[in-house]
């Protein structure tokens, strides 16, 4: 169980430490600049954090090919789902067409959300 | 009925049948429990894909979105985000000293790991408490609903975490873990780290963005 399996759990933690600062002061500095600089950072910083702890802390670094192979589907699954949401958020134009609850309208003119989802064909083209 | 089960020899089965006897493990070139814990976790993963999906599209979907820094205490989640990862490190202690056959070490570094579990959990629940009192309930907008649902969702899991260590450190008490076998301790970790990488990504998302 143990063989092969020696890391410097030490190095990591300081890592995701400093990795955390960093990304602290990133979210309260960036908070001026554009937002793919501000959220391309914090990802970046987050998704080292997630690495160092599946590869070190969960071992992944170390296991076969039987719990690879078990977790391989997992990011294309993950990607499924971000791909059902991602019209949704590729809507999002200019003039906010597409606001909360999905399937209603922002009206700039009256300022308030319209349900626009049509459940049935015969109530005027269908969805 | 009973009898004939427990003098079941499969050998003799066999002969009798001429079936072949068979002497190797036929699951998984791994221990069941890993592959289990793994299996549980990628189903989490899309749990947690899920509520994160849910999240930006709310958000990139919503007329206004206040900026995190200034209705959070990121400042204390921020701390609380160090208590976790310590946490994590700390139980990686335990298991080399579960490797290494030192039972103290495993009851020091185990029990740090459940007092920082428990104080994670404080102080989220302490900062629930601030937020309600200044109004901030889940119903009041849609920022809030989403906020609680999915730190919600993570403490719960944080709770459940911590129940596990406790029972993992009752059982490093009564010496079931050897250098040789640890693999319950090793579960436990694997569920408490999963709980500080999904932590890190809440963070990020919730608290930063």
């Amino acid at each position: 169980m143990s063989d092969g399996k020696h890391f410097d759990a030490n190095k990591v933690f300081i890592g995701l430490f400093i990795f955390t600062a960093l990304e602290v002061a990133w979210g309260y500095l960036g908070h001026g600049w554009n937002k793919p600089m501000l959220w391309g950072g914090l990802l970046f910083f987050a998704f080292l954090k997630a690495w160092l702890i599946a590869v070190y802390f969960m071992h992944l670094k170390f296991e076969g090919w039987v719990i690879y192979s078990l977790l391989l589907p997992t990011p294309f699954l993950v990607l499924v789902i971000f791909g059902y949401v991602l019209p949704d958020v590729a809507n999002q134009g200019d003039d906010n067409n597409l606001i909360h609850p999905i399937g209603s309208r922002f009206e700039k003119d009256t300022g308030r959300v319209e349900e626009v989802m049509i459940w049935s064909k015969d109530e005027g083209g269908g969805h | 009925m009973s009898e004939s089960i427990a003098a079941y020899d499969p050998s003799v089965d066999a002969a009798a049948h001429h079936h072949p006897v068979y002497d190797y493990d036929s699951g998984p070139p791994v221990e069941r429990g890993k592959f289990a814990i793994w299996l549980f976790l990628a189903t989490e993963v899309m749990f947690f894909s899920g509520l994160i999906g849910a999240y930006i599209v709310l958000r990139t979907a919503a007329a206004e979105w206040p900026d995190p820094t200034k209705v959070l205490a990121v400042d204390i989640t921020a701390f609380n985000t160090f208590v976790l990862i310590t946490s994590s490190w700390l139980m990686v202690k335990s298991l080399f000293a579960a490797e290494a056959g030192d039972k103290g070490g495993i009851l020091k570094w185990l029990g740090l790991t459940i007092l920082g579990g428990s104080l994670f959990v404080g102080i989220q629940i302490y900062e629930y408490i601030e937020l309600v009192k200044h109004g901030a309930l889940p119903h009041a907008n849609i920022f809030w609903s989403t906020f609680y649902l999915t730190t919600g969702f993570h403490g719960f899991h944080v709770i459940v975490g911590v129940i596990w260590l406790i029972c993992a450190w009752f059982a490093a008490l009564r010496g079931k873990y050897s250098p040789k076998n640890y693999l319950g301790l090793e579960l436990a970790g694997l569920y408490w780290h999963f709980v500080d990488l999904v932590w890190v990504l809440l963070f990020t998302i919730i608290y930063l963005f």
